[in-house]
């Protein structure tokens, strides 16, 4: 009993030690809560939940006979999306472009109908000045469902006057198909033969005025593009740009915040000496890492709670799963990430390295855990690395609980489980090595 | 009977192809001040990492409470106090936090409020409890250590170095201080520079080179590194080649006679209490009128020099 006593005397040693030396720097806490909270309000502030505005200039020979489409075009889209002018000359349209005073350059073909008729496609020339692939993909996009648009517009105009060149040709038919009975009763009785070709003649005259009524019937808008789409989640949520990076966020930073002081924690205490001082006391590597670990959870754990109830109050970040399912993973979050901290601390020889080796990790967080790209778009070696950082568990799991209102992922829940146990045993071993003999 | 609490035979310890600790054998009393003299990269520290179980020995045997220190369990490491040279103490705590830190570290019983307060006081450091380490002097970090060191009340304390760049004044407190927890059965295993220092302690070992040349009392110190006990003598009259002669010729002088002044000499003699009757006597024979007849006590850096010189001179 009085042993067990001792062993939890030891480890709060090490909770009281880390914890008051956290709380006795108010400004770091301050920046912890507030800059994750300010950073995620501004990100909703810079992007709205629309696509970039273009700037776009279309270049054409005779801008009157073109306006009007351009301007049905226009319409089309969001008026935000497409701003746009008009200019004659191609070379003074592209020095606009490159000038940054426009940001993207449509060449109308000159005399298209006269290319279709040849049977060619008249072709729009599309040009940017960007260098980010994201961004050259959405002038793409942007580019395509234009010609597309053309392409649906020039269709439907061409069914309009069909459609309306079609009504003489079905009064033909019907005063055809009246001629048609009149002969059909007028051959005497007998002439079988005469009768049924006079009678097929009249069916056949009769199906193709039902097909013209049927084309004459439809809108040409349903003739051109007789499919549409319409898209629903399975979660009926409607969210913003900051309530979609808001878990990702709250996951980056707790991971970074755990690494970093976890981090700086062991590499600190080995370079002042002090390690000396455990080395000759009766405390274990044991009961100083699990000291270090309880700290820094508790500490974590309140700024999780902290940021958490900003983002949902202040910035109306749904948590739309059970609050028990969050704590859960983000308790697993920081003993993994902690893991990782004590790993780096164990291996650094300078607090300066051990800095760098946590920002490393921060980048491949940010690029690998699918903080701003889909891990799905990754190519299959690289997602062994994604699946090893604590993040990509994190970001699934908060995304999944608190945006999809699901219950806890378990084989994902399992998956940063067994690699925080699995550190947590690696830094036992290693603290152990430094503690008992380090120079032996 | 005074048993051993630390015993070492051929205690060695290498790094790579240099040693810094050669067969070192000796024994510590219980209870007793055990000074550890050398200069500076001598092996002292080495000697006490053994002695805590920091390192291990390249060879030869040691034992401390009884067992080797790779033996040891928590109850024998609650027994020993470790006062490293360096601050190694966290800055950003407080003094009474950092000494609440180092009775965690011992499992010291949560009520323990009035033993921390006392050490404190034992320090001089109470009034001070709410400074953060980094704002204390050196001197003020030394004794936040020593008091960190006793906060478990340990029965055998290393304190490597602890009044190394500390003022006279302090020193001279830092002594007092152990020499009070002696009297209260404490053993200290205590390594300095400061040679002057062996005065204060029961039993004195000499390092050199990471060889231990010798253990001894501070006086048994002083009569090795003379060949005997140190007398001085004044005349009235001028001590002339002659007399030098005479005296070095006595059977009770050993070596040759150091002259201090025209008037003034010092010879070593194997025992000042019964050599003072022998050169009083020969003073009288050859008419010379004595203005002083005393024992010396050379100071410890004189000792200190003289052993090493010798030693060297010895290889």
């Amino acid at each position: 009993m009085i042993r067990f006593f001792k062993f939890l005397i030891r480890l709060s040693s090490f909770m009281g030690k880390e914890l008051i030396e956290i709380f006795r720097q108010p400004k770091l806490i301050l920046t912890l809560v507030l800059g994750p909270f300010l950073i995620m309000f501004l990100f909703g502030l810079a992007y709205p939940d629309q696509g970039r505005t273009l700037r776009t200039t279309f270049v054409v020979t005779d801008p009157n006979s073109i306006k009007e489409q351009i301007n049905t075009f226009t319409r089309s889209f969001s008026s935000s999306l497409v701003n746009y002018d008009i200019e004659t000359d191609k070379v003074l349209a592209l020095e606009k472009l490159a000038n940054n005073q426009t940001d993207m350059v449509i060449v109308i073909p000159d005399a298209p109908l006269k290319t279709i008729q040849n049977n060619q496609q008249a072709e729009f020339l599309v040009y940017h000045n960007e260098i980010d692939p994201f961004q050259i993909g959405y002038i793409q996009s942007v580019a395509r469902i234009y010609v597309d648009e053309i392409n649906r517009q020039f269709l439907q105009s061409m069914v309009d006057q069909e459609q309306g060149d079609s009504k003489s040709l079905q009064e033909n038919l019907e005063a055809a198909i009246i001629k048609t009975q009149a002969i059909r009763k007028a051959i005497p009785p007998g002439d079988v033969t005469t009768a049924t070709q006079v009678a097929d003649l009249e069916k056949d005259l009769t199906d193709l005025h039902e097909k013209l009524t049927t084309f004459r019937s439809l809108a040409s808008g349903v003739v051109v593009s007789p499919f549409s789409e319409k898209v629903s989640g399975l979660f009926n949520v409607l969210l913003s740009v900051t309530g979609f990076f808001a878990p990702a966020v709250i996951v980056l930073l707790l991971q970074h915040v755990s690494i970093t002081f976890a981090s700086l924690s062991i590499v600190r205490e080995t370079r002042s000496g002090i390690m000396e001082l455990f080395r000759v006391s009766p405390i274990t590597a044991f009961e100083t890492l699990v000291g270090k670990y309880l700290s820094y959870l508790f500490f974590g754990s309140v700024l999780a709670g902290v940021i958490t109830a900003l983002a949902v109050w202040l910035l109306k970040v749904p948590i739309l799963g059970r609050l028990q399912d969050y704590v859960l993973a983000v308790v697993v979050l920081l003993f993994a990430s902690l893991g990782v901290g004590f790993l780096i601390s164990l291996i650094s020889e300078t607090d300066t390295q051990a800095v760098q080796y946590s920002m490393l990790l921060l980048l491949a967080s940010i690029f690998f855990s699918g903080f701003f790209l889909d891990l799905r778009m990754m190519k299959e070696p690289i997602t062994y690395i994604a699946w090893s950082l604590p993040a990509t568990y994190g970001i699934r799991l908060l995304q999944d609980i608190m945006l999809r209102g699901s219950a806890l992922p378990l084989l994902v829940f399992l998956g940063i489980a067994a690699i925080g146990i699995v550190l947590f045993l690696v830094d036992w071993i290693l603290l152990r090595k430094k503690m008992e003999s380090q120079y032996a | 009977m005074l048993d051993n609490i630390i015993e070492t035979q051929d205690l060695t310890k290498t790094f790579g192809a240099g040693v810094a600790v050669q067969s070192l054998s000796m024994q510590v009393p219980r209870g007793t001040i055990f000074g550890f003299v050398g200069p500076s990269g001598c092996g002292k520290t080495t000697t006490v990492r053994l002695l805590t179980g920091f390192y291990k020995p390249t060879s030869g045997t040691l034992s401390v409470l009884g067992k080797p220190p790779t033996d040891f369990l928590k109850s024998d490491r609650e027994k020993i106090g470790y006062l490293i040279q360096q601050f190694v103490l966290y800055p950003d705590l407080t003094v009474w936090e950092n000494l609440n830190f180092a009775a965690s570290l011992y499992g010291v019983g949560l009520f323990r409020r009035g033993r921390l307060n006392k050490l404190l006081d034992f320090v001089e450091l109470r009034g001070d409890k709410y400074k953060l380490a980094r704002d204390l002097s050196g001197g003020m970090k030394r004794r936040l250590s020593l008091a960190a060191t006793l906060v478990h009340n340990p029965e055998l304390l290393f304190l490597d170095e602890p009044t190394a760049g500390i003022d006279p004044l302090l020193r001279r407190k830092f002594w007092d201080y152990f020499k009070g927890l002696q009297a209260e059965g404490h053993t200290l295993f205590i390594t300095t520079q400061y040679v002057g220092e062996a005065a204060f302690c029961d039993l004195v070992g000499v390092m050199y080179d990471g060889r231990l040349l010798m253990i001894e009392t501070p006086d048994g110190l002083r009569r090795k590194a003379y060949g005997g006990d140190v007398i001085g003598i004044r005349t009235n009259e001028e001590l002339r080649f002659e007399h030098r002669q005479q005296l070095e010729s006595l059977p009770i002088v050993r070596g040759k006679v150091k002259i201090v002044s025209d008037q003034e000499i010092e010879v070593i003699v194997d025992d000042a209490s019964t050599a003072v009757a022998t050169l009083l006597e020969w003073s009288q024979a050859q008419k010379l009128t004595v203005a002083m007849m005393e024992q010396k006590s050379p100071s410890f850096d004189d000792v200190f020099i003289r052993l090493i010189e010798t030693e060297v001179a010895h290889d």
